[in-house]
C-alpha cells in the first residue's frame, strides 16, 4: 500500500504474529478493527454514508436518475458503481495513479451485485420496457488504511439502506412517451429492499493462515488475498418480526483472488468458508447499527452529528 | 465511452436484429430445456461433465512467425490467438520495479459474440479479461529474472463460444513457454457454468449465458473460472460470479481442479510437438546450408580448374 515500507524483520514479526493467532494491534485472525459508520452526511445525495474502519476512511453518495431500461431486460432498473482514489489517501493516486485500484474494486462491486439473489433490480422498474430508476453508486476513498473492499462494501449498503426513491403518483402515456409525475412530499418516498445485498470480506493470506480485516502493514506481508462477496440476512435490516422468516441462506456472489500469488486448494477452501462465517457476523451488526441509528433519528435523540468535524 | 470517429460506427441507438426474433421472448425455463435434452445430453452432443478439449483439442504453438511466441486454441467454436513479444523495457515508469511485469490485452474480434458486435474500443469485460489473465499468469511466471522489463501478452479472441477466459490462459501458456520465457510450471485453466444442480463442464456461450441470468426461483447458478499450476499444487486464479452456496462452490471446484489436471497432457503434448518440429527444422536448415555450401564449394573447384587451365 502506499508509501509504506516494512523492514524484513518487521515483516517477519508480523507473519509469525498471525501464525500464533495475535496480530501487532492486539487483534486475532478473525477479528475486525473498530468501525464508526454514519448515514446521510451528504445532503445532496439521495442516500449517503461514512464509514471509517480504523485508519481508512470512505464515503459513498447515492444518486439516482431516470433511465430507459435495456432492451433484453425490460422490466430491471440499473446500478453503477464509480470508484474515485482521492489523491488525499495517497499521493501516487494523484491523476491516474489510482485508476487500476479503482476499476478493481468498482469491477468487484459491480459482480457482487451482479444476481438478483444480492440485489434485486426489479425494485428499480417504474414502467415495464420504458423507464425505470438507475442507481449511480459514488464511492469516495478518502484515506487508505488496509482493508478497503470490505469497507467500501459495507458504507455501500448503508448508503443504499439510507436511500429513498419518491413514490410515482401517475404515468401518464402519451404518444408512446411516458409522462412521470413523481411526488413531491419528502416523506412520501420507498425505502430499497437492501436486506440481501452483499458485503465483501478480504481474507488475507499471511504465511500459511488467512486474516481477516488486514491493515496496511499487513497488506504489504502478503502477496495474495481472496475476496468473497456474500449476500446478507434481510432480518438484520427490518424491524418487522413477520419478514422473511425464511431466513435465507448466505451465498456467494462473487469470489475473486487479489495479488500475484497463488493459493493451495485446500486453503482457499479454508478461506472461502471463514470468509463466509466472517460475513454473516459482519452483516448482522452491519443490521444492528444501521436500524439503531434509523431509530435514534426517528425519534430525534440522535445527538447532532458534525459531518466531518469532530 | 469514447468513440472513434475515424471509423464507422452505426447510429448509437441501433439493437439487434436478433431482439425482434423468436428465440427472444423466450423464457428461463425453455431456454434452460433447449440445453439439455431428456438423455441429459448436451445441444452439441457432449454429456454434462465432458469437457470440449477431451474431444478435439485443437492447440498449436507458434502460430504468429514475426511474435517470439505463439499459439491457437481451439475449443470447437471458441477460437482464440495469442502472441508473446521479447521482454522491453517498461514504458513510463520512474520506479526500478524488482519484478518483471506481465502486460495483457485481451481483444475480442467485433463480429466473436453471437449476441452483439463488439466495439473497437476496449469494453469493460475485455479489460476485466486482461486483469484476469494477468493475475493468472503472473505466479506461473518466474518474474525475477526479468526486472524492470515487461513481456507483453496479447490474446485475440476471433470466436467466443464460451468459456473464453480459460481458453485464454491456456493460450497464453502455451504462447510463453513458445517463447522460452522461463516458468515454474505449466498453466491449465478450465471453466464451469451452474444452473440449479447441474454442472455444465467448459460451457458454451447459450449456457454461460444462463449461468449469469436470474432464474425465476432461487436456485444455485454461476459462473467460475479456475487456472492451475498442476505441479506445483497451487491455484493461481479463481473467479466466480453469480449466487451460489458453499456446498455447491466447493463441488465446482473440485471438478475444475480435475478438468485442469487433464489437460496437462494435452498441453505437454502440444508443446512437445512444437519442440520437436522447431528441431526438425532448424536440422532441415541444416541440411540445407549444407547442400549449398556443397554446390558453391564444386562451383569454386570448377573456377580454379578454369582459372589454373587459362
Amino acid at each position: 500500500m502506499a508509501g509504506l515500507l516494512l523492514s524484513p524483520t518487521e515483516k517477519v514479526f508480523i507473519v509469525h504474529g498471525v501464525q500464533d493467532d495475535h496480530r501487532s494491534d492486539g487483534r486475532t485472525n478473525i477479528d475486525y478493527r473498530p468501525m464508526e459508520l454514519e448515514t446521510n452526511v451528504v445532503s445532496h445525495a439521495t442516500g449517503s454514508s461514512r464509514l471509517r474502519l480504523a485508519n481508512t476512511d470512505i464515503l459513498v453518495g447515492v444518486k439516482t436518475e431516470i433511465d430507459v431500461p435495456t432492451p433484453e431486460k425490460p422490466d430491471l432498473g440499473k446500478i453503477e458503481f464509480y470508484v474515485d482514489c482521492s489523491a488525499n489517501a495517497a499521493p501516487q493516486f494523484e491523476g491516474r495513479g489510482g485508476e487500476q485500484l479503482a476499476i478493481g474494486i468498482a469491477k468487484l462491486m459491480q459482480a457482487a451485485y451482479h444476481s438478483s439473489d444480492a440485489f434485486d433490480l426489479k425494485q428499480l422498474c417504474i414502467f415495464e420496457g420504458k423507464q425505470c430508476w438507475k442507481i449511480y453508486v459514488d464511492i469516495l476513498i478518502l484515506e487508505c488504511g488496509g482493508n478497503l473492499c470490505d469497507a467500501v462494501s459495507m458504507a455501500v449498503k448503508a448508503a443504499l439502506f439510507n436511500t429513498k426513491l419518491p413514490s410515482v403518483k401517475a404515468a401518464l402515456m402519451d404518444g408512446g412517451n411516458i409522462d412521470l409525475q413523481l411526488s413531491d412530499d419528502p416523506y412520501d418516498a420507498k425505502s430499497l429492499d437492501i436486506g440481501t445485498a452483499p458485503l465483501l470480506v478480504t481474507l488475507c493470506k499471511i504465511g500459511d493462515k488467512c486474516v481477516v480485516d488486514p491493515s496496511a502493514e499487513e497488506e504489504s506481508c502478503s502477496v495474495i488475498s481472496v475476496v468473497v462477496g456474500v449476500t446478507g440476512n434481510p432480518s438484520s435490516y427490518s424491524t418487522e418480526e413477520n419478514v422473511s422468516d425464511s431466513a435465507k441462506e448466505s451465498k456467494f456472489t462473487t469470489i475473486e483472488m487479489v495479488g500475484s500469488g497463488s493459493v493451495a486448494p485446500k486453503t482457499l477452501k479454508d478461506a472461502m468458508n471463514q470468509g463466509m462465517v466472517a460475513a454473516k457476523l459482519l452483516d448482522k451488526a452491519l443490521g444492528e447499527a444501521l436500524l439503531r441509528e434509523r431509530q435514534e433519528t426517528q425519534v430525534k435523540t440522535k445527538k447532532h452529528s458534525y459531518g466531518f468535524l469532530r | 465511452m469514447p468513440l472513434d470517429y475515424r471509423r464507422f460506427n452505426g447510429p448509437e441507438d441501433s439493437i439487434p436484429y436478433k431482439r425482434f426474433t423468436k428465440d427472444f421472448v423466450k423464457s428461463y425455463d425453455e431456454l434452460f430445456k433447449e440445453l439439455l435434452d431428456d438423455k441429459g445430453v448436451r445441444k452439441d452432443g457432449r454429456a454434462l461433465s465432458e469437457a470440449r478439449s477431451m474431444c478435439m483439442f485443437f492447440a498449436r504453438a507458434d502460430m504468429v512467425s514475426q511474435a517470439k511466441g505463439s499459439a491457437y486454441v481451439e475449443l470447437r467454436k471458441t477460437k482464440v490467438v495469442c502472441s508473446v513479444f521479447d521482454p522491453r523495457e517498461i514504458p513510463h515508469q520512474n520506479e526500478f520495479s524488482e519484478l518483471g511485469q506481465i502486460f495483457c490485452e485481451v481483444k475480442f474480434a467485433p463480429f466473436s459474440c453471437p449476441r452483439r458486435r463488439r466495439p473497437h474500443a476496449p469494453d469493460a469485460e475485455e479489460k476485466a479479461l486482461s486483469v484476469a489473465l494477468r493475475k493468472a499468469l503472473e505466479p506461473s511466471v518466474c518474474r525475477h529474472m526479468f526486472p524492470n522489463y515487461q513481456v507483453d501478452v496479447f490474446i485475440y479472441i476471433l470466436e467466443n463460444d464460451g468459456a473464453c477466459l480459460s481458453a485464454a490462459i491456456n493460450a497464453a501458456g502455451l504462447a510463453l513457454a513458445d517463447a522460452a520465457v522461463p516458468m515454474y510450471d505449466i498453466i491449465t485453466s478450465c471453466t464451469v457454468a451452474v444452473i440449479g444442480d447441474k454442472m455444465f463442464v467448459d460451457p458454451t456461450e447459450a449456457e454461460e449465458y444462463l449461468a449469469t441470468t436470474n432464474p425465476d426461483t432461487p436456485i444455485n447458478h454461476g459462473l467460475l473460472t479456475l487456472s492451475t499450476l498442476s505441479e506445483l499444487k497451487q491455484i493461481s486464479d479463481f473467479i466466480q460470479i453469480g449466487s451460489m452456496d458453499v456446498v455447491s462452490v466447493t463441488n465446482a471446484m473440485e471438478v475444475l481442479e480435475k478438468e485442469c489436471e487433464k489437460l496437462v497432457p494435452l498441453v505437454q503434448k502440444v508443446l512437445v510437438a512444437n519442440v520437436l518440429k522447431c528441431f526438425a527444422q532448424r536440422k532441415r536448415l541444416e541440411e540445407e546450408a549444407n547442400e549449398r555450401e556443397k554446390a558453391l564449394n564444386s562451383k569454386m573447384e570448377e573456377w580454379k580448374k578454369l582459372l589454373n587451365a587459362g
